[in-house]
């Protein structure tokens, strides 16, 4: 060998040694674990990183089956023993790696056949990539995604059943609505073709609602009316009667049904109600109801009539046969002998009888007319007090009664009143008074000024209601036992109709009464019986 | 001399009877049978009293008093009401009228009317 050979080989082997440091370092420095393998799987370098990745230093390594290194170790020995791996250039593979502390952990290995410089094949490169990170990120990935997945799951289906379970809702709410809306037509079929008339006021007086019977009768064409308050009818309104019916009720002292009767024209006649209607007391609203009564009326004249007609004619025949008795009785017409005249006695009683009948058909009609008041003036009590006293004088003087008057000391303020009605109210207790209480007795009436109103009261010491009967006092046609012993004629009519006066007038009539003892009987009127 | 009574009445047997009984209580009697004779009869007889029936043809009794109110003669003459009915918006209005006494025929006996008249005008 020259010397330029070996130097030429000094510096070739220089070269050559300087590459393998570099190799070294450099295999050293790779954060990558990377190893060699020979043709039958056997470790024959290994880098720092491969140390550090698995466990074992070189000396262990070395020389190791490297399919030992696998947790899938067969895989690895399949791999290098098919030939795929010697036909490709690089071969990727996910792999558990064995480490010496017998922890698994998961690599990405890549590898690929080595050959010389002949092109021998003399072993493979391999690498191995820790990818246990990736992969816990990847699993935890997945798991969120899967929990995710599984919460938007049940949540769908959550919101799937919460649809349907609306839906259900909606269709039972659609249900009742349709129920409501058959309902509500229902009631609105009822009062459109109510035969009276219907209106209705909300809770700040405007109409809400009218019904065609009502527009018939006031002779209303439009709705124009509808939505607004009472006080804006105006004087030239259909409804204009209306209105005051309306304010009277809301100033009269009646909570539950006011009614009024109102001639519109001639011969028509409405009765009025006035309905305030509550729900869990709170105010919702007046209903007005308008009854026709025109026919009512006609009949309730016709019934006077007649009744006018056959007191007059009866009453006059009666009369007459009353007056003739008599005389043949007091001898006026000369002498009749006792047999007739026991014969004529017993017809005077019988016709007697007869004129207590045809008062009785008057009282009838009278009870009717308490029920409702006409001609309602402003006058003072006392007159109307003295005008039955004294048309009672007769009576009075007959039975020998001692009655007192005993007016109030102050005036007492007028009242607003069906004088008529009420001279018949005072005159029923009065006339009680005095036919209930034996000769010689004593009636007193007194009347007083309260402060909302009248007070009469009429006492006497007569025969008293038996205490099992009071009950009874003003029912019709009740007449009291003892009652009925002492004076035969009375039609037990009287204090009904007197209650149904004073009661139509917001009065108050009530009693007191011991039998044997006397009565006493009080009634009030108050001021402002309407507006 | 005897006091004169106008008996103003439709009803024969009432008129009468009436007639009689007055006639024997020492009354001079004149008879009228309904309204418009009545207010002859008050005119020409100038009587001391009447007897007054209310519903009678052609002329009520309740008319015959707003006639006599017209006249100040007639007017001062009493009146006594002798009714069939005792409707107290008749009597009312008699005695506003200015009828002096009422009664109701089938409530009292031809003696009481006596008692009535004598009250207002003596025998």
């Amino acid at each position: 060998m020259s010397k330029e050979t070996e130097k030429l080989l000094q510096m070739a082997n220089n070269d050559l040694r300087d590459l393998d440091l570099y190799i070294q370092e450099l295999s050293a420095f790779l954060p990558l674990a990377i190893c060699a393998v020979n043709p039958f799987g056997l470790l024959i370098t290994i880098n720092s990183a491969f140390q550090d990745l698995t466990g074992y230093k070189e000396a262990e390594a070395i020389g190791k089956r490297m399919e030992k290194m696998f947790a899938n170790g067969k895989e690895f020995r399949d791999l290098i023993s098919s030939e795929s791996v010697l036909k490709k250039k690089k071969q990727k593979r996910k792999m558990i790696l064995l480490v010496k502390s017998g922890r698994e952990i998961p690599v990405s290995m890549s590898i690929s056949a080595r050959r010389d410089e002949n092109g021998e094949f003399i072993g493979y490169f391999i690498a191995l990539l820790d990818i246990e990170d990736f992969e816990k990120l990847r699993e935890s990935l997945e798991k969120k995604v899967k929990e995710r997945t599984g919460d938007l799951e049940r949540k769908t289906e959550e919101l799937r059943e919460s649809r349907v379970a609306l839906m259900n809702v909606l269709e039972d709410v659609e249900n009742a609505r349709m129920l409501a809306e058959e309902e509500k037509n229902k009631t609105m079929a009822i009062i459109t073709n109510f035969s009276d008339g219907l209106l209705f006021f909300d809770f700040e007086n405007k109409l809400s609602l009218i019904n065609s019977q009502a527009k018939s009768f006031f002779n209303i064409k439009s709705s124009k009316l509808i939505g607004k308050r009472l006080s804006e009818f105006s004087k030239k309104s259909a409804l204009d009667p209306l209105v005051d019916i309306i304010k009277n009720s809301k100033n009269s002292r009646i909570k539950e049904v006011y009614r009024e009767e109102l001639n519109l024209k001639k011969n028509v006649f409405f009765e009025v109600s006035t309905i305030f209607l509550k729900r869990d007391k709170k105010k919702i609203g007046s209903l007005i109801i308008i009854h026709n009564v025109s026919r009512e009326k006609v009949v309730e004249r016709l019934k006077t009539e007649f009744v006018s007609l056959s007191a007059h004619q009866l009453r006059t025949p009666l009369s007459a046969i009353k007056w003739t008795l008599r005389m043949l009785l007091d001898g006026d017409l000369g002498k009749v002998n006792p047999d007739q005249k026991e014969y004529i006695e017993k017809t005077y009683k019988s016709n007697e009888r007869m004129i207590a009948l045809v008062n009785d058909l008057l009282n009838v009609t009278r009870i009717e007319e308490g029920r409702y008041l006409y001609r309602k003036t402003t006058t003072e009590i006392q007159p109307l007090i003295e005008f039955v006293i004294s048309s009672l004088r007769d009576k009075i003087k007959k039975q020998k009664i001692k009655l007192k008057f005993i007016k109030p000391k102050k005036k007492v303020s007028k009242i607003k009143v069906d004088v008529e009605k009420v001279r018949m109210a005072i005159y029923n207790i009065i006339n009680n008074a005095i036919s209930y209480t034996p000769h010689g007795g004593k009636v007193d009436v007194s009347l007083m000024g309260e402060k909302d109103g009248v007070r009469v009261e009429v006492s006497d010491n007569g025969i008293g209601i038996p205490k099992d009967q009071q009950k009874r006092v003003f029912s019709k046609f009740f007449r009291a036992g003892n009652a009925v012993r002492e004076e035969t004629t009375g039609t037990g009519l009287g204090l009904y109709i007197t209650k149904n006066i004073i009661e139509a007038h917001n009065g108050k009539v009530w009693f007191d009464s011991k039998e044997g003892k006397g009565t006493t009987f009080y009634f009030t009127i108050p001021f402002t019986t309407n507006h | 001399m005897a006091k004169k009574i106008l008996l103003i009445e439709d009803e024969q047997i009432i008129v009468d009877l009436l007639q009689r009984k007055l006639t024997e209580e020492g009354y001079n009697v004149a008879l009228a049978k309904d309204g418009e004779e009545g207010i002859k009869a008050m005119k020409a007889e100038k009587p001391d009293l009447i007897l007054l029936d209310i519903v009678m043809p052609k002329m009520g009794g309740l008319e015959v008093m707003e006639e006599m109110q017209k006249n100040p003669d007639l007017k001062r003459i009493p009146v006594i009401i002798v009714s069939n009915s005792g409707q107290p918006v008749e009597l009312d209005r008699a005695k506003k009228l200015g009828a002096k006494d009422w009664l109701i025929k089938t409530e009292f006996d031809p003696q009481e009317v006596i008692e009535k008249v004598v009250n207002q005008i003596g025998k």
